[in-house]
């Protein structure tokens, strides 16, 4: 579309340039063709003879073209082009500035096009629908519970339903994860089973889409019919994955959990909804089976009627949202129903104004570090600029205007800033494709919508950018180049070597410029070289024998009453279905040669518990973080007790005993601490003592149960292996307790997973894993297993995210260091050359070579050790300020900091040599100067 | 008065001239130059071209508009005429000139 249209103006332009010039040439020729004919007639001269005279009065043909050409108003183009002509031969010129300059705008843009890219997935996200933004969502905010949403609304959907006007094709889903069961061929052979995401949605679903079926049908309002056949839909891709693309995929059976579904329909791919989907079931639910305010947990959705907007929709809604909130002021007192976009309701999204604000500003941060590095490269350029004060001065006495000047040392930078965006951008592109594929396989429920890469609005971005670094690097400096004092340059130039005087100003750029590498880059350094030396890190463990699962069980029909006793004993009901299927998996588990399993929750209470007080040792109650274990895991033992948590991990119980199966009852209060954790109890005597959990401040605002119970430590056990890669996370210390199956608790009391730790001592295999799916769905169709992970996995994946990560961070830093390096080298280099009439005169005057040198080493030096000592002190400020504020949890990165000061010297010395290279070279140089040309030049 | 250079005088000559020549009559180029030249006594005498950027500039000025027409033997000419503010800057440029002659009449009469 828009090139159609650039190229159109484009040939306008041209045609219109062809106008012009023949236009011209004819007035040219005839002009020329009646003075001819005059002066033959008038003065009887020969044709030719009256063809050159008539030249020679017009004075030159090609002259006046050229500057009719200039009148056009084209011209500034014209001149523009041979600007950018001359700038990239500048760039050529002087390859090293421009490839430090390029690469370090290249990364400071890439920054920013990152985090612009990635604001505008959170800030704007877009459905890829048909008017897709008109797709709203209806939320139920808790007026009561800020940024909390109501999601029991099933009678105030039906109310919905039948009132609302501004909103068409209302509908409502809920998403969960099913055992699905595919038998191919005969029964039992080839049966493949796998943990999906299916949506259960009404029918409104595919009418609001607005995508046609691949095969077969959508959904429609009759599948909603209670009793009605099991129908399922699924989507393209799960139909290659699942099916092999069969072409007679309609009307086969599909086994989801516990229900046999028949297939009556494929969507295509760029169908998800509602969230990433591909498998669907109709959504029926009886409003009548539930109370006012009860039943089960859905979300809203629907199309803008044609011609409302949303305000119009939001005052509707909102209006029957007060109505029923009169009428059944014990449910709905505080639901406050509101029309979002519909795109806004999933994560990753930017919800409410902080989220929004902190957002801008990171963008704004991002692209400050464009104009702190363009800063850098503009005092680069300016000390070339300076150099090239003859010829600006020469380019204004032959007329040039000094608009003219800036705009072509503007243009010149600019070709910096234009290589600098197009690698910053592809930089940016990569890593957001990259960004978005890891995101992708992190989490399946990615909503389908989001996009991280270019975009319209991100070139634009970074073009401006591109814009703010040239004129950064491009016009600061032709500004001071062609100021007032620089007119005088041209008496200069012809009496003396060079212009602009700086002095002072000169000598606090490089003091800044030293100071603020000696300072930033040694943590940098550091910060990188550390996450290097952990990713590296082997593991520590047989981590190929061990596997981790989550394990969880089929959502049950929601207690018709909203009250929490039902919710209690529908919760317990539940509780007993999970643990008895939890007990018959590790039995079954058992009983397989060579497997040892147990079930770990980070949750033994129900909250995770980080920090611990100790018995008679009152200080510790304040000092909880320092002496609480980040990690409490409820290890559950089958009842006969063989198979245990630590055997599993062969890890020996060093003091005291192990667990016994009088551990597992309820209200047992024996645990084994960890060694990190003894370690940081005070006193050294460790068992027998008591510790109980220091509620986190949530918990005891939310409920007044009184401190938690004492538990008493009965043992220690060695630290098992981590298998995180985090070096923040490597000696946590831990508290563990036995359970049985029935004590189990699950993550939360929404989330219904618990984590299974398994190893098999032969080593897993992918045969291994896919018996242990069917033996979880042989114990029962509706318990899954989900992320499937072995250690080895966990661990590789780990340390490649943060090679990448401290890759990145050394490039950053490489950068910024060359850039430094350069500018401090330019910096210097430049202020001795200004002095090297100065030192042809002295050494004509007989001055000692080798004191000239020492003298210019001796202010070289005292510029480098001012910046140095600057530096220091800003870096011990820095480090002061962090380590004062960032306590505890934070105590590895001021170690980091720590680690950096060593490295200052080193950094230190660099820019030290550095800079006395750069004096080097025009020392030598001003030495070689003959006494004559000194003296002829004054 | 800001002192402007020789060339600007010249050029503002020029113009003059061109929007005087222009007021009896459309013109094309070469037409336009033969009556400069006569009125003038020589300030295009040294190159007829110099008359071409001046139109161009007028025209982007809006003071004329052009357009191709046929001369009297039949030839095809780019014809330019005066337009309103044409004839309204040519009124006020005609006064200022004057009062400068006048001006520097006086100047030169008095040294």
């Amino acid at each position: 579309m828009s090139w159609l249209a650039s190229t159109r103006t484009r040939l306008r332009l041209l045609f219109a340039r062809r106008a012009a010039e023949s236009r011209m040439d004819e007035e040219f020729r005839f002009h020329l063709d009646m003075e001819t004919e005059r002066l033959v007639r008038e003065h009887g001269l020969e044709p030719e003879e009256a063809r050159r005279q008539a030249l020679a009065a017009f004075g030159g043909v090609e002259r006046y073209k050229e500057e009719l050409r200039d009148g056009r108003g084209l011209a500034w183009l014209g001149g523009l082009s041979l600007d950018f002509k001359l700038g990239v031969r500048m760039a050529a010129k002087y390859p090293g500035l421009s490839l430090v300059s390029v690469l370090g705008m290249a990364v400071a843009i890439a920054i920013g096009a990152l985090v612009f890219g990635w604001a505008a997935a959170m800030l704007d996200p877009t459905l890829p629908l048909e008017g897709g933004d008109r797709i709203v969502a209806v939320q139920t905010d808790r007026a009561d519970v800020p940024g909390d949403f109501d999601q029991h609304v099933l009678h105030d959907f039906v109310v919905w339903r039948t009132e609302l006007t501004t909103v068409r094709d209302l509908g409502a889903f809920q998403l969960g994860d099913r055992n699905l069961i595919v038998e191919r061929g005969g029964k039992g052979e080839d049966r493949v089973t796998d943990v999906v995401a299916v949506a259960e949605m009404s029918a409104a679903g595919f009418r609001v889409g607005r995508v046609p079926p691949l095969l077969g049908r959508p959904l429609v309002d009759d599948d909603e019919r209670a009793g009605g056949p099991p129908v399922l839909v699924i989507g393209e891709r799960e139909w290659q994955r699942y099916f092999g693309g069969d072409p007679n995929i309609i009307g086969q059976t599909v086994r989801l959990g516990e229900t046999v579904h028949t297939v009556v329909g494929v969507m295509r791919e760029d169908f998800r909804f509602p969230r990433n989907d591909g498998f669907w079931v109709p959504l029926r639910l009886d409003a009548s089976q539930y109370e006012i305010g009860a039943g089960p947990p859905i979300q809203i959705f629907g199309r803008l009627a044609d011609g409302v907007t949303f305000e119009q929709a939001q005052a509707q809604v909102a209006a029957i949202g007060h109505r029923l909130a009169a009428e059944y002021p014990e449910t709905h007192e505080y639901r406050r129903p509101t029309v979002v976009p519909f795109a806004r309701t999933a994560e990753p999204t930017a919800s409410g104004p902080e989220m929004t604000w902190l957002l801008y500003m990171i963008q704004l941060g991002a692209s400050l570090l464009l104009v702190v590095i363009a800063a850098n490269v503009a005092a680069l350029v300016y000390a070339r600029t300076a150099a090239r004060t003859a010829e600006i001065a020469v380019r204004t006495a032959l007329g040039a205007s000094r608009a003219r000047v800036i705009t072509q040392l503007f243009v010149e930078a600019l070709v910096l800033s234009a290589a600098a965006a197009a690698v910053g951008l592809s930089l940016a592109a990569f890593a957001l494709g990259w960004m978005e594929q890891l995101l992708r396989q992190k989490s399946q429920d990615l909503p389908f919508w989001f996009h991280l890469g270019l975009s319209p609005g991100l070139i634009a971005y970074v073009a401006g950018l591109a814009l703010v670094g040239g004129t950064v690097v491009g016009v600061v400096p032709a500004l001071k180049a062609t100021g007032r004092r620089a007119y005088g340059s041209l008496q200069q130039f012809a009496a003396r070597g060079s212009g602009m005087k700086l002095g002072s100003t000169w000598t606090a750029l490089i003091v800044a410029q030293v100071a603020l590498t000696v300072a930033v880059l040694p943590a940098s350094v550091h910060h990188a070289s550390a996450l290097l030396r952990t990713s590296m890190r082997g593991s520590e463990y047989p981590a190929g024998e061990f596997l981790r699962a989550r394990v969880s069980l089929d959502r049950e029909e929601a207690p018709p009453r909203a009250d929490s006793a039902a919710a209690a004993a529908h919760q317990r009901r539940f509780d007993a279905r999970f643990a008895s299927r939890a007990e018959a998996l590790l039995q079954r588990l058992g009983a397989e040669p060579g497997v040892a399993a147990a079930f770990v929750s980070d949750f033994p209470g129900g909250e995770p518990h980080r920090r611990f007080e100790i018995e008679g040792d009152p200080a510790s109650r304040n000092a909880a973080a320092d002496v609480g274990g980040e990690k409490t895991a409820v290890l559950s033992t089958p009842s006969s007790a063989t198979v245990g948590f630590f055997e599993l991990f062969d890890a020996p119980i060093v003091a005291g005993r192990g667990f016994t199966d009088a551990d597992t009852a309820e209200g047992s209060t024996a645990v084994i601490v960890d060694t990190a954790f003894a370690a940081r109890i005070p006193g050294g005597n460790i068992l027998g003592r008591r510790i109980r959990s220091v509620e986190s401040r949530r918990a005891s605002a939310g409920d007044e149960a009184g401190p938690a119970p004492w538990l008493e430590i009965v043992g220690v056990v060695a630290d098992p292996p981590s298998t995180t890669t985090d070096p923040d996370d490597v000696a946590l210390p831990n508290v563990y307790r036995a359970a049985a199956p029935s004590g189990l608790r699950r993550d939360g009391a929404q989330a219904t997973s618990i984590l299974l730790r398994l190893r098999v001592r032969s080593g897993l295999t992918p045969a291994f894993t896919r018996h242990l799916r069917d033996m979880v769905v042989e114990t029962d169709p509706s318990f899954q297993l989900h992320d499937v992970q072995t250690d080895a996995e966990v661990l590789s994946r780990g340390a490649r995210e943060l090679r990448t990560f401290a890759l990145a961070v050394a490039f950053a830093t490489l950068s910024v260091l060359l850039l430094s390096a350069a500018g401090i080298y330019a910096m210097l280099s430049f202020t001795v050359a200004q002095r090297r009439r100065e030192i042809g005169i002295r050494v004509a005057l007989g001055a000692d070579s080798r004191r000239i040198v020492s003298s210019i080493f001796r202010r070289a030096s005292a510029q480098l050790g001012a910046g140095v000592a600057v530096g220091l002190i800003l870096a011990l400020a820095l480090d002061r300020a962090t380590g004062g504020m960032l306590m505890g949890r934070l105590s590895a990165e001021t170690a980091g900091l720590r680690g950096a000061v060593i490295l200052m010297p080193i950094v230190a010395a660099i820019v030290m040599v550095v800079g006395l290279l750069a004096a080097l070279g025009p020392a030598r140089r001003g030495l070689a100067v003959q006494p004559t040309e000194a003296l002829r030049d004054e | 008065m800001p002192p402007r250079s020789q060339t600007d005088a010249l050029r503002g000559s020029l113009d003059l001239l061109v929007l005087k020549t222009l007021s009896l009559a459309p013109m094309h180029g070469w037409g336009i130059s033969q009556r400069v030249q006569q009125i003038s006594e020589g300030v295009l005498d040294v190159n007829q071209g110099s008359l071409y950027p001046a139109l161009q500039r007028l025209e982007k000025d809006g003071l004329i508009t052009s357009e191709w027409g046929t001369t009297d033997n039949n030839r095809r000419a780019r014809y330019y005429r005066l337009t309103a503010g044409g004839r309204r800057a040519l009124g006020k440029e005609l006064e200022s000139w004057r009062r400068f002659a006048a001006g520097l009449e006086a100047v030169l009469r008095t040294t």
